[in-house]
């Protein structure tokens, strides 16, 4: 990776990764580190084969700084957590709410990532945030935070003049667990225990976006076998989390066979991993360097058990997609259009099915995704709910095929092939990236005598949910479930 | 159509707690020791390194090994390094009435005489209605896995309706509060609301190792160490996340379905 | 009987010139007119009731060479239209007196004169035996709803809501006045009786489009209803109830009388006043539902019950025409019946919604939630009213609804399948009328009299005493009609007996208690049982409840009401009257043209979004719009005839004398 020169002229502060963006590279986050110096901006940008960090240094502890967010909408998000984590002003940005802290003003209780010791103990401001949408007869239906059913928890104000969703306005600070603090001052072995909880459902993602940082901190190269048990255990893990959503597409619908179906397979699912690993979750599988062990569950039994799956997931998903009042409630329902996609540089499935979503096995292949393949592109560009389905079925016929071989492959190995590499490292800084079934992650994590001195955690949920904002345009309330289900993403991820 | 391809997969649901399940027994719980009866000195001289073998500080080994299973996250680092010492508790019957038993070996605290009052009032309550209960779920800043394991107990495997246990939206209608997550500080206010709105009598779990002890995230800026502080909490259960039998077993318990907790907690052979 | 009457006509005479010579100047005096009306209204009302119990009248205005015999009368059909219209005023009048008295609202003088002359033509209308009687009572009304909603011309929107109102008005007049000439051209005759003589053909089926046009303009049919809800709203206070509960019945009187006079209408013009009945109430009750302002809600809820109305007289229409007797019983009982339910909830709503006005500060029915807890009688028996215009059970709205759907279920007894076909769709569009009417009423009340009450005081108290009366009086008929059902039936026939025979009607009693659509084995309905039932399943309810849960019943805690633990957020949270309406506004997007738009508020900081959802008259848009440019064009050209100057006036009218006598002379 690249670092920019530290610059300190602030007029001309964010020309360099706006170029870059200009240029075709994609805008993937914006963060900050409190340094004793000062403060680091950091625009991540993904270029062809690598993710690069810009940095910026703004020396003594200002106080404000030119907002990217009207030069380059997709900051927008970014800018408000530095402001809330930073007590710093992005000078003209369009609306500085809180957004994962709820703290309405004052310098006080920063958290300040990146600044030795433990911040102040968080004293909520539960004011109301300011309403966004004014005209006749407009209120707001406050969903949450405690919500209708088993959800994490958000509050999405949906402002409505009744029927019609003009506009939604989400508060995401309820459960910020300030995940990103705790991080500093562990070593990288325990630092992964916390990456797989950043996003509980997503667990080996971010547990491998962890490690890859790591591993590119110190260049060690995990032995074939532990790439392999990788992917094996990322697609796990995707199957699970694609079958959810679509389980709660087909609940939101009233389908309750095939709720149970697709509940069934997903129960079954999180049943191998469990048996595979300890974990339902794969928890405890990756470390820095490799995994932990092989599988506890016999080769036959786990291929036994993937027969199954794939004898049932992609019938039932062929059925899915074959009801027509299912059908109906998705088509057109949450659109998202591409040209709006590829500006904000949406993640995932929500972008893959907008045609933008680049796909980090893919465009920056990581393990044994090199020699399986990555999943071809489907080349939908709908936008809507339907089309993130579609990209999720497509997904879950490679995940079940490419667990498989990935099994195939570690057979071939032996009996007792080698599964970790050293990796602990000192000091420094890298960037590891992994592609969620939310969509990619990144990790730049910085290292000093074996220890974080920070860790910016760049969730796709955090980047995707932004979007929540825009695409209601023409739909009704009865469509929120069915949009909220159709990103799948995980709040635990955007809150922090 | 969707009704053939239902009926075609034919029974998957479990009959547990009524009759016994494999793979609920094979489920993988806390770390426990090994011998129950360890006593002062049988640490032996690594007690530093054994309580650093732990990276939310579950371990205690000044004066003999103790092991918080409220602060446990399955990581399996202990049992790694010493199989003679630790070992995974099995089953699903992990769910305790009193903070103080999930401390292995039990410090003897008193027992939970509140909860043992609370749990008559809601046989009472539901008795007309065969113990069904319905549950109200918060997320006091889970990381996600928690929610996932709670909405498996209404999959076809587990199918918790068929024990009279439902999921309700408004605490209006709720006999029990489900917690997740490790308290975060944005979630004690509206936590506080919702037990608030919950009518007489009301049971309070805590599900998984966040909401009993705080795990990872244990008392930070932004986190309160589980949620013990906001709600009182009647029923504990361990786990990261607890495991739907795990779940299920500590709502059945808190109904005063299932007997509280066995003394003698199983480990793996 | 003629006493009652003239001194109810003298009273209505005194009140105007007490307000013209009085006016506001004194306080304890300023509701004087409306007492003196309420005593003229019960005179009237007794005069109608006792024609009705058999005690004849008739005052004879004395010979007018060369033209006739002029005068009033009171036949059964009069009486039975006095009786609605007057018993609406009696509850209507005191409101009135009651409002010109409250404090710190001077009162202008000129609204008692037009209130008095407003009664008065409605009683001249319903009585008149002769054209020139008829019309010039008309043309009063005219100028009387001018004055009406002209009477707050400072305020925004009032004065062209006026015009529009005389501009109508004077189509209307209009219409009658060329219809009833064509009908004495060809009768040689100018008593309203003589026109049944005219023979059938050309000039009598455009006479009976043209009264029938005339009668339509005044109750709100479309496309003639535009000027309607505009000038009810404009109309200060009870003013509005005077419009549309009380005057506009002398449109259904025409129309009734219409068919008394000149018998079976033209096929063609049946359906057309069916199918414009269909459209006028789905059309009233598509934008009753979705209005912002509470006045206006009420008034295009008149529109609504013009369609309901008029698709029961479509019925009447048929049966006449098709000579089935029955079916012109049951269609005339039908929209009779709610042509009486409407004039006491119509009286109703718009007196009390007058007062929850006043109690809220405003009519946007926005700001108005939980208004009327802070004027507890205006909110009874704007509930009461706006239960009977929804046409739910106990109340007369449902009696009458009831009777209109079952009267439009009988086009199977019909020959021809042109009237089939519409008296099914017409009944089809009355039932999607009445399931909207719900929609609509529910939104008023629910968020209005429902509603939490505000924490501020209100900005005036409820109606006094007199008012308070009033209030209770409309509520008991809208009650009353409904639990008396056989015996207002009773009255209804004998009013209606000039046109179907008192028995054939009466046989809507299956027994003393139970009614049914005149044809027997058809359905039955006992609005008296519903009375007894309905309670009695209340109080069986509670009483079941405290049996189970005995004196836990009341034990309640209470904790905020649970709104998913949000910690709040700014402006209302809760359901807002645009709000309710919106899922109407895009069901019916076809019907109202609903348009939204969502943009950028430019240059705010923090940024906001603009949100604006509007609906169109379509009517007015498509039918009128177009117009009015040419005929503003035409008006500024023939203003240059006007000069002022007298020797130009003395040309005209020389050039229009050669004309006529050219005419004549050409002609003869």
């Amino acid at each position: 990776m690249t670092h920019t020169e530290p610059r300190t002229d602030t007029a001309t502060l964010w020309d360099g990764p706006l170029a870059r963006v200009a240029a075709g590279d994609r805008f993937a986050g914006l963060s900050a580190t409190a340094e004793p110096g000062g403060l680091t901006l950091t625009a991540h940008l993904a270029v062809p084969g690598d993710i690069i960090a810009a940095d910026v240094h703004l020396p003594g502890p200002p106080s404000a700084y030119p907002a990217l967010t009207p030069r380059l909408g997709a900051a927008f998000w970014y800018e408000r957590e530095i402001h809330d984590l930073f007590g710093i002003v992005p000078a003209g940005h369009p609306r500085l709410e809180p957004l994962v802290l709820p703290l309405l003003n004052g310098e006080r209780r920063r958290p300040r990532p990146g600044a030795a010791g433990e911040p102040g103990r968080l004293d909520p401001d539960e004011h109301a945030l300011p309403r966004h949408v004014h005209g006749t007869g407009v209120f707001t239906i406050p969903h949450g935070p405690v919500r209708s059913g088993v959800f994490e928890s958000v509050e999405y104000l949906v402002e409505t003049p009744g029927e019609d969703i003009p506009h939604l306005n989400i508060r995401v600070f309820y459960k910020h667990r300030g995940v990103e603090k705790r991080f500093e001052g562990r070593a990288a072995g325990d630092a992964v225990l916390l990456a797989e909880r950043v996003e509980g459902i997503a667990s080996v993602a971010h547990a491998l976006a962890f490690a890859h940082a790591c591993e590119h901190a110190t260049g060690s190269e995990p032995p074939y076998a532990a790439r392999l048990l990788r992917v094996a255990h990322a697609e796990l893990e995707r199957l699970a989390n694609h079958l959810d959503v679509a389980m709660k597409l087909a609940d939101a619908a009233g389908l309750a066979v095939a709720t149970a179906r697709f509940g069934l397979h997903k129960e079954r699912v999180l049943r191998l991993a469990g048996r595979m690993s300890g974990s339902r979750f794969g928890r405890g599988v990756v470390v820095p360097g490799g995994v932990r062990a092989l599988p506890s569950l016999r080769a036959a039994e786990i291929r036994a058990e993937l027969d199954r799956l794939a004898a049932g997931i992609p019938a039932d998903e062929d059925a899915l997609l074959a009801t027509a009042s299912f059908l109906d409630r998705l088509r057109g329902t949450g659109p998202l259009m591409p040209e709006r996609a590829r500006a904000h540089g949406a993640l995932g499935p929500v972008g893959r099915a907008s045609g933008a979503g680049e796909d980090a096995r893919a465009a920056r292949p990581y393990d044994a995704y090199t020699e399986l393949g990555a999943p071809a592109p489907g080349g939908w560009d709908d936008g809507d709910t339907l089309a993130r389905l579609r990209v999720r079925c497509a997904e879950t016929r490679y995940a079940l095929a490419a667990v498989r071989r990935a099994l195939d492959d570690l057979d071939d190995l032996g009996v007792d092939p080698p599964l970790r590499a050293p990796c602990a490292p000192e000091d420094g800084r890298a960037i590891g990236w992994a592609e969620a079934p939310q969509g990619e992650l990144v990790y730049d994590v910085r290292f000093a005598a074996g220890r974080i001195t920070r860790c910016r955690v760049r969730s796709a949920s955090f980047h995707n949910l932004p979007l929540f904002h825009e695409v209601f345009a023409g739909d009704i309330l009865t469509d929120f479930p069915f949009i909220e289900a159709g990103f799948g993403l995980s709040i635990a991820g955007a809150a922090g | 159509m969707w009704i053939f391809r239902g009926l075609r997969k034919g029974v998957v649901t479990t009959r547990w707690p009524a009759h016994p399940d494999p793979y609920a027994d094979a489920t993988r719980g806390p770390a426990t020791l090994t011998t129950l009866t360890a006593g002062p000195g049988h640490a032996g001289p690594s007690g530093g390194d054994l309580a650093a073998l732990c990276p939310t500080g579950a371990i205690r080994a000044d004066g003999g090994v103790r092991l918080d299973q409220g602060r446990c996250i399955q990581c399996g680092r202990c049992v790694e390094a010493r199989p003679d010492l630790f070992a995974w508790a099995a089953g699903p019957a992990t769910a305790v009435t009193a903070r103080g038993a999930l401390v292995v070996p039990d410090t003897g605290e008193p027992g939970a005489e509140r909860l043992a009052d609370t749990r008559a009032a809601l046989r009472r309550r539901t008795r007309a209605l065969r113990r069904s209960v319905h549950i109200r779920h918060v997320d006091a800043g889970s990381d996600g896995a928690d929610e996932w394991e709670i909405l498996a107990l209404l999959n076809p495997v587990y199918d918790v309706h068929r024990l009279g246990v439902f999921f309700t939206a408004s605490p209006r209608h709720a006999d029990i509060l489900l917690v997740t997550g490790a308290g975060a500080r944005g979630m004690t206010e509206p936590l506080r609301r919702t037990y608030d709105g919950m009518p007489d009598p009301r049971v309070v779990i805590a599900a998984g190792t966040d909401a009993t002890g705080g795990g990872l995230h244990a008392d930070s800026y932004a986190t309160t160490g589980g949620i013990t502080t906001a709600v009182p909490v009647d029923v504990w259960v361990p786990g990261s996340p607890p495991t739907p039998f795990a779940l299920l077993h500590a709502i059945l318990l808190a109904t005063g379905r299932l007997p509280a907790a066995p003394a003698v907690r199983r480990s793996t052979p | 009987m003629n006493t009652v009457f003239l001194a109810g006509l003298a009273l209505l005479a005194l009140a105007a010139a007490v307000d013209l010579l009085l006016g506001g100047a004194y306080a304890r005096l300023r509701g004087l007119p409306y007492l003196l009306g309420t005593a003229a209204s019960a005179c009237l009302l007794a005069a109608g009731a006792g024609r009705l119990a058999g005690h004849p009248a008739a005052i004879g205005l004395g010979d007018v060479p060369p033209l006739g015999a002029a005068g009033l009368a009171i036949d059964p059909l009069s009486a039975l239209f006095l009786v609605i219209a007057f018993g609406a005023a009696v509850g209507v009048s005191p409101a009135f007196a009651s409002r010109a008295r409250r404090p710190g609202h001077p009162v202008r003088r000129g609204l008692g004169a037009a209130y008095a002359l407003t009664l008065g033509a409605t009683a001249v209308i319903v009585t008149a035996r002769d054209i020139f009687t008829f019309l010039f009572a008309w043309e009063a009304l005219t100028v009387a709803f001018y004055l009406l909603t002209g009477h707050e011309r400072h305020r925004a929107g009032r004065a062209p809501a006026a015009l529009g109102t005389l501009a109508f008005g004077k189509i209307s007049g209009a219409a009658l006045l060329l219809g009833m000439l064509l009908l004495a051209a060809t009768a040689h005759r100018f008593s309203l009786a003589a026109f049944a003589a005219v023979p059938p053909g050309a000039v009598r089926a455009a006479a009976y489009a043209l009264l029938v046009l005339g009668f339509a303009t005044k109750i709100g049919l479309v496309p003639v209803h535009v000027w309607l809800p505009r000038g009810y709203a404009a109309a200060p206070g009870p003013a509005r109830a005077l419009m549309g509960g009380v005057a506009v019945n002398v449109g259904f009187y025409g129309l009734w009388r219409t068919l008394d006079l000149l018998g079976p209408p033209p096929a063609w013009l049946v359906i057309v006043v069916l199918v414009l009945a269909a459209v006028t109430a789905v059309l009233g009750i598509a934008h009753a539902a979705v209005q912002t302002d509470l006045h206006r809600v009420i008034a295009y809820s008149s529109v609504e019950n013009a369609g309901l109305i008029l698709a029961g007289f479509g019925v009447a229409a048929t049966g006449m025409l098709t000579g089935e007797r029955p079916l012109l019983a049951v269609g005339l009982l039908a929209a009779t019946l709610q042509v009486a339910a409407h004039a006491a909830a119509k009286s109703l709503l718009f007196t009390t919604a007058s007062g929850i006005e006043d109690a809220g500060g405003t009519s946007d029915l926005d700001r108005l939630r939980g208004a009327a807890r802070r004027a507890p009688y205006s909110g009874t028996g704007f509930t009461i009213g706006a239960l009977t215009l929804a046409g739910l059970p106990i109340t007369a709205g449902f009696v009458s609804e009831w009777f209109i759907l079952e009267s439009l279920m009988q086009q199977f007894r019909v020959p021809g399948l042109a009237f089939r076909l519409t008296l099914a769709l017409t009944g089809a569009a009355v039932a999607l009328t009445a399931g909207f009417a719900g929609v609509t009423f529910v939104r008023l009340v629910g968020l209005v009299v429902l509603g939490p009450a505000p924490r501020t005081p209100p900005p005036a108290p409820d109606y006094r005493p007199a008012g308070r009366a009033g209030i209770i009086w409309l509520s008991a008929a809208c009650l009353g009609i409904a639990a008396a059902a056989p015996l207002a039936i009773r009255l209804i026939a004998a009013g209606l007996a000039p046109i179907v025979p008192a028995a054939t009607t009466e046989s809507a009693l299956k027994s003393p208690w139970v009614l049914q659509p005149v044809y027997a084995d058809f359905s039955i309905l006992s609005p008296s049982w519903l009375w007894v039932a309905m309670p009695a399943l209340l109080a069986l309810t509670i009483a079941a409840t405290w049996l189970a849960s005995g004196s836990r019943m009341w034990r309640v805690r209470r904790v905020p009401a649970w709104r998913s633990a949000t910690a709040g957020v700014e402006g209302t949270d809760e359901y807002t009257a645009f709000g309710y309406a919106n899922p109407t506004r895009r069901v019916l997007a076809n019907v109202l043209h609903t348009r939204t738009d969502l943009h950028e508020h430019p240059g705010q900081a923090p940024a906001a979004l603009h949100y604006t959802s509007d609906v169109i008259e379509i009517v007015e848009d498509y039918l009128y719009r177009p117009f009015i440019r040419p005929v503003r064009a035409t008006v500024r050209t023939a203003k240059r005839l006007q000069s002022g100057r007298l020797d130009a006036y003395l040309a005209y009218m020389l050039i229009a004398l050669i004309a006529v006598l050219a005419l004549i002379t050409a002609t003869g």
